[in-house]
């Protein structure tokens, strides 16, 4: 996993050193004098060669400094600080619905299989691969805050500053429309995989025994069919992240999506850097996570 | 959603909690959701799926043609005019004709996507069965391959965009091919892996054939239908990111008439002219159902071992 991190850290590092000009060139202006421009570069380190500066990058990427925005001048780790309760708590809010409307309407389908629930899931899947997140959510947007008026169409202002969990309602939409095409697709993974363990003897043993048809389809079977739904969870992460990107535009929420956007407009190269780093490192954790839930839901992993 | 507390119901067909005639709008679901699911388990809907690929063909082809007007003409006395007789679609807060505008967008989205499936198989095709065919090299590009695929498609897009320059559509094709390049290659890669083990690369090792025409003639030939199949799916997905990339203003210039860039200026208008947002998205949405459903019957055809793989 460290191998993993690290190379993460060394494309990024990498990519931004392809960047066509230099930083400081693109910070002074055209105006700036080749004088100024050595004398930046020197406080910044871009004079020194690839090498030492990829060392020194990492030794600072250890000690959690992320480097300066170049608009803000603020440090990028307390840009993206405070930020993250709004994208936190916009990818918990969409991996709600994604788990409580997936898990429970795949079991659903798979219990009845071709009933309407069945088909609907399956519509929807194929639907939610196709149509895309921020058009939904405009339309969720256009019918729920604007036409009906019962939810607030845009912005989301900090529950832990102002404590008013009332704030929720702001993220009601864009959980939704962020995690209902995921929901889908976990919906047929966990259908599929309900399918193929329903048909187990020892589903038929638990059943003979007498128990009752909800512990066989909790107890016996959802965990024995968990492992693909949690793999397909978990792929979903990529896909909430890049989702959230577009939909906290749409819905004007200040999060870490609407601030690597602002960032590439204004080609404010750190604040990009340290946000593809940050979240890709969180990608490589959460497939650590991953293989350490499968130990966990099935004890047979732990002994191999 | 969760099972109701019934247990009489157990093993049983019949559903107690329906037993009574359910309202007329959980009737009207349940029957669209019977025929719509019947629809697309069935090859009908690869019909449909060509059809409407078909009629993309034919607005790319013959689009100016028909266009009702010039879909960059202002008209400002028509501004925000709803979907009428004169205009289909309605008209946008310059008083542009969407329907001539998403007819326009069409031809640039079908170029990208085009543009982009092609690049990650011209990247991906060569790249994979080097790397599946040589384990040296195939190790150190695949860690890289995998680095590349951490990080999520919109945000690698992004930063490819920020890193190319100025926005354009070169650039566009470039930056989204990059993202899903590597994609391409894992699928070559693995591919290539199999076939490599097999008697007739042995046979063809054994005659003396030189590596790079057992990689071209004896690997790379056995592998289009995955290549192909991935591409379909590349295709599907690209579009849609280059919309995402149009609806965030970093895509293509604003003067050139795309889905997503007239989704973006809709925006704005969003309660008032919902038309603005709702036709570019409905082609883009079928568009992608298209190319979906498309990658999917050529993968059974081809290869029905494939649906565990891809």
């Amino acid at each position: 996993m460290l191998v993993s991190v690290l190379l993460v850290i060394t494309v990024t590092f990498l990519l931004m050193q392809l960047i066509p000009g230099d930083p400081a060139s693109v910070l002074l202006g055209a105006n700036a004098t080749p004088e100024q421009i050595a004398e930046l570069k020197a406080t910044w380190g871009l004079d020194q060669s690839i090498f030492t500066q990829f060392v020194k990058y990492i030794r600072n990427f250890v000690r959690g400094d992320l480097g300066r925005s170049l608009f803000y001048q603020e440090p990028v780790l307390r840009m993206l600080g405070a930020r993250a309760e709004t994208s936190i708590l916009l990818g918990l809010g969409s991996l709600l619905v994604v788990v409580g409307i997936g898990i429970p309407g795949g079991i659903l389908a798979a219990l009845r299989p071709s009933s309407w629930v069945d088909n609907l899931f399956l519509v929807i899947a194929l639907a939610g691969a196709s149509i895309p997140s921020f058009w939904l959510g405009l339309m969720l947007m256009n019918v729920f805050a604007g036409k009906l008026g019962w939810l607030p169409s845009s912005g989301f202002t900090s529950i832990l500053e102002t404590g008013n969990l009332a704030n929720l309602k702001n993220l009601i939409l864009p959980s939704f429309s962020l995690g209902f095409v995921n929901a889908a697709l976990v919906a047929r993974i966990a259908r599929s995989s309900m399918l193929d363990v329903m048909q187990a003897d020892y589903i038929t043993t638990a059943r003979a025994k007498g128990l009752r048809e909800q512990v066989v389809t909790i107890k016996h079977a959802l965990r024995n069919a968990s492992i693909p739904i949690i793999t397909v969870v978990s792929f979903t992460f990529a896909a909430l992240v890049s989702g959230a990107v577009v939909t906290e535009n749409v819905f004007a929420l200040p999060g870490i999506g609407s601030l690597i956007v602002q960032s590439v407009l204004k080609r404010d190269y750190p604040v990009i850097q340290g946000i593809m780093m940050i979240v890709a490192v969180l990608y490589v954790f959460i497939n650590f996570a991953t293989d350490l839930t499968y130990a966990f839901v099935d004890p047979r992993i732990r002994y191999r | 959603m969760i099972e109701p507390r019934n247990p009489g119901s157990e093993g049983r067909t019949t559903r107690p909690e329906n037993a009574g005639s359910p309202p007329d709008w959980l009737r009207a679901v349940q029957r669209a959701a019977n025929v719509l699911g019947a629809f697309a388990t069935r090859r009908s809907s690869t019909l449909a799926a060509l059809l409407i690929l078909a009629s993309l063909l034919v607005i790319v082809a013959v689009g100016p043609l028909v266009s009702p007007y010039d879909p960059d003409a202002l008209s400002v006395m028509d501004r925000l005019q709803p979907p009428n007789r004169t205009h289909l679609f309605g008209t946008d807060n310059f008083g542009r004709d969407i329907l001539s505008r998403t007819l326009s967008g069409t031809r640039i989205t079908l170029l990208l996507g085009l543009s982009v499936s092609l690049f990650s198989i011209l990247v991906g095709l060569p790249l994979g069965v080097v790397c599946g065919y040589y384990d040296r090299i195939g190790l150190v590009v695949m860690r890289g391959v995998d680095t590349m695929m951490a990080f999520p498609a919109i945000i690698l897009a992004l930063a490819l965009m920020t890193i190319l320059g100025k926005p354009g559509i070169v650039n566009v094709i470039l930056a989204v091919g990059i993202v899903w390049a590597p994609r391409m290659v894992r699928v070559v890669y693995s591919g290539t892996l199999s076939i490599r083990e097999t008697t007739f690369i042995e046979a063809a090792k054994a005659l003396g054939v030189p590596s790079h025409r057992i990689l071209l003639r004896h690997i790379a030939v056995n592998l289009l239908s995955p290549v192909i199949v991935q591409a379909t799916f590349t295709f599907a997905f690209s579009i849609m990111e280059v919309a995402a990339l149009n609806f965030l203003g970093v895509g293509i210039p604003p003067n050139v008439a795309s889905w997503g860039g007239m989704m973006n200026e809709g925006r704005m208008y969003l309660t008032r002219a919902s038309w603005i947002i709702l036709f570019p998205g409905l082609f883009l949405a079928l568009s992608v159902l298209s190319f979906n459903l498309i990658g999917d019957a050529i993968r059974d055809r081809l290869d029905p071992k494939l649906r565990e793989v891809m």
